[in-house]
């Protein structure tokens, strides 16, 4: 009975717009990097945090005034908000539980509360006992009066504050990577404090020295001498004292220096990557990206062309020489090898890629791109380069979208050399974009005012621009081509593919963006 | 019968030998490396063996003689230049296109005398810029390409008594009439400079002069015939 209700109840929730509506809203909030209201909120936070910390540290010599009490307990229920906003959208459990049902109803079973029960606390408890989610109830629990003790655990809302820094878990992310050499250290530091504590409790614990009562007082002299803290407050007075202080301080200083390089090491090792992290974190926030594969001559002059004309590209090139050149222009970029999936996967799926463009001179590591990009997302439009022209139809059969032979391409263009040459200035011109004059496409909306208007309409003979062909609905295999200034009347969905010079286009381009006025 | 001559039968060589028509052009092929020579010879094309450095072989292939155009396309920028520089030693007139791979390279083979320069990446990227940013013109400028072969350039040297000798193209309906687009006008009056005629002039197009033209290949024909080019 009860399992029924629950199941009807989440098939209801299923169902309901609003409901969905509310909890993408919360996740826009809450967790979306992509969301422009998220970095507010955090900012906010933050504040909130910082303000609650200060009142804590003046209410140890104050008293508190009452409004302080009030922005305290406001501060407690958003963070409390925050954090069973996060609970909530941890997960989509009523998928979870929508599945297990038409699982068992397929199996002809009938489904058990018990096992549901499971399936919902399963996931929750996985979310509140992560990290995260300690560090936030660490923030909250304290307020509770009774628990007035743990009030310095309040301290710990400076911690929420790492919550939204990503930094900090790249740092431990470097430590953890040298956890040999730090467990190392670790075990020499420990080895080294027990053996001189030892020896001093040994010989001057017995009355020798006034402030060796214990074998604590032994140990915590170690410390403070092996760290080079030093105090002085308890001092050696007999001469094996003196002689162990002696290495003491020998071995301390090498531990230190030893931690040091270490840590050093660490970063500067993974300098690296963590730039690339930020340069992918960088990425997940840009729409309709273009992704380059292989930075060589080709892929350079593209992404020149490319960023003239401010579109959003990356750089994917395992070559040091290569990244090294992405990284001098100031293009976006990794270090990577695009033959492991792991690569695309980081740089094509989790990004919003529109458009991806290979231009190694290998055409094995092409193919294995592209059919990589095009096993999971057939959408993206792939251009592929082609090194060898047995290779073009592999590459069309992998279902590439554009394939470019640049040797052919070239040659086309080399034997427009051949007569007079006058052809091949026009068409290097046009093609290398050397001149003003330019190849433009101009798209005739739906709906628009200039359906049924001509070409002298809007003035396109006076500003001498010549239209080469029309496509009819984009398609090329459907156009007129050489269309006549008075009797070509447009039709929705044109696009005219132009020449003329590159103001002039422009100034059409203004005109014609006035379309449904 | 235009000869011309070869240096480098790597990719671009190839397929610079495959677009040109074994009727019009006598093709005669150099290579460093005589894999590309036999590979050449199956194709179906004269080739020699030659070190880079063989003026006589230029020579024998016809380099300052009745050679007209050299395509230096060698996959090796240096080599290219030095063919490129024996080259213009021996014929001071002769056309030279030199492919380059790397862009510091193309000032020293204008340097070394190559008339132009072309890069494949270059062009490969252009290419590929132009189908992100420019869709639809890349479907148009298929059309023109060797495989649909609908479309075609076209260059119209005017003769002396040619129907056009004379003419403002603002006044000529001649082209509407085949089809064909004006695209410009390399008038030796004016120098060596290709004019569009999106530059908004309204020439006069005199006799020596060179027009180019877009349309259908038979247009073309037609539009040859009637103006009287040979």
């Amino acid at each position: 009975m009860i399992a029924r209700l629950i199941v009807s109840f989440v098939y209801f929730l299923d169902a309901c717009k609003n409901y969905k509506k509310a909890k993408s809203v919360a996740y826009d909030i809450l967790e979306n990097p992509k969301s422009k209201i998220k970095p507010y909120f955090d900012a906010f936070i933050i504040f909130l945090v910082l303000i609650t910390v200060s009142i804590l540290i003046y209410d140890i010599a104050h008293e508190l005034p009452y409004h302080f009490e009030f922005v305290e307990n406001l501060a407690v229920s958003i963070f409390i908000l925050e954090w069973l906003g996060r609970f909530w959208i941890h997960d989509d459990i009523r998928l979870d539980i929508i599945k297990y049902h038409e699982r068992m109803i397929n199996l002809g079973l009938k489904p058990s509360l018990v096992k549901m029960c499971k399936i919902y606390f399963f996931k929750k408890i996985k979310y509140i006992f992560s990290p995260m989610s300690i560090i936030d109830l660490l923030a909250i629990l304290p307020t509770y009066r009774p628990l007035r003790i743990l009030r310095i655990f309040l301290i710990f809302r400076l911690l929420k504050i790492f919550r939204y820094t990503k930094s900090l878990n790249i740092f431990f992310k470097v430590l953890s990577d040298k956890k040999f050499e730090f467990n190392f250290l670790f075990l020499i530091g420990i080895f080294t404090v027990f053996l001189s504590s030892t020896i001093m409790y040994v010989f001057e614990g017995i009355g020798n020295n006034p402030n060796i009562t214990s074998f604590l007082d032994a140990v915590y002299w170690a410390i403070i001498t092996i760290t080079t803290v030093g105090y002085g407050d308890i001092t050696p007075v007999t001469f094996t004292g003196k002689i162990v202080t002696l290495f003491l301080v020998g071995g301390g200083f090498l531990i230190l220096v030893l931690a040091t390089s270490i840590v050093t090491n660490a970063l500067s090792d993974k300098i690296d990557i963590v730039r690339e992290n930020q340069l992918l974190t960088q990425a997940h926030k840009l729409n309709h990206l273009i992704a380059i594969f292989g930075f060589g001559r080709m892929g350079k002059t593209l992404a020149d062309e490319l960023h003239k004309n401010k579109k959003k590209f990356i750089v994917v090139d395992k070559d040091e020489e290569n990244i090294l050149k992405a990284k001098e222009l100031g293009f976006m970029y990794i270090k990577a090898d695009a033959s492991e999936y792991e690569t695309i996967n980081n740089v094509v799926f989790k990004n919003d890629v529109e458009k991806v463009v290979i231009t190694t001179d290998s055409d094995a590591l092409n193919l294995s791109i592209l059919l990589t990009i095009k096993a999971e997302k057939k959408d993206i439009e792939v251009i592929v380069r082609a090194n060898n022209d047995e290779n073009i139809k592999k590459f069309k059969i992998a279902k590439a979208d554009h394939v470019i032979f640049p040797y052919e391409t070239v040659a086309e263009v080399a034997v427009e050399y051949i007569g007079n040459s006058v052809k091949f200035d026009a068409i290097e011109n046009i093609l290398l974009q050397n001149s003003s004059i330019i190849l433009d496409e101009i798209n005739i909306l739906k709906g628009s005012n200039l359906i049924g208007k001509n070409m002298v309409d809007i003035g396109m003979k006076e500003l001498n621009i010549t239209t080469i062909a029309i496509l009819k609905n984009g398609h090329s295999k459907n156009y007129i081509f050489n269309p006549d200034f008075y009797t070509y009347k447009f039709e929705e969905k044109d696009t005219l593919v132009v020449i003329g010079d590159e103001e002039n286009i422009e100034k059409i381009k203004k005109r014609i963006s006035r379309q449904f006025a | 019968m235009i000869k011309i001559v070869l240096f480098g039968y790597s990719k671009t060589g190839r397929e610079i030998a495959k677009l040109l028509h074994p009727d019009e052009y006598e093709l005669n092929i150099i290579d460093e490396n005589p894999l590309h020579v036999a590979q050449a010879n199956e194709d179906g094309f004269f080739a020699r063996h030659s070190t880079f450095n063989d003026d006589k072989l230029l020579n024998e292939m016809g380099i300052g003689e009745d050679a007209k155009i050299l395509f230096c396309t060698s996959s090796n920028d240096s080599l290219n230049l030095f063919v490129t520089l024996s080259a213009r030693n021996i014929d001071k007139n002769l056309k030279i296109l030199t492919l380059i791979y790397k862009k510091e390279d193309e000032k020293k083979m204008l340097l070394a005398g190559a008339n132009r320069t072309i890069s494949p990446y270059d062009v490969g990227a252009l290419k590929a810029f132009r189908i992100i940013d420019k869709p639809q013109v890349s479907k148009v400028l298929n059309l023109f390409s060797s495989h649909t072969n609908k479309l075609a350039i076209s260059e119209i040297k005017i003769v002396k008594d040619s129907i056009l000798n004379g003419v403002y193209f603002n006044d000529t309906n001649i082209f509407r009439e085949f089809d064909l687009i004006f695209l410009g006008i390399l008038d030796r009056e004016l120098g060596e400079e290709f004019i569009f005629c999106s530059q908004g002039l309204n020439h006069k197009i005199d006799d020596e002069d060179v027009i180019v033209v877009l349309g259908s290949k038979m247009n073309i024909q037609n539009f040859k015939q009637k103006v009287g080019s040979k």
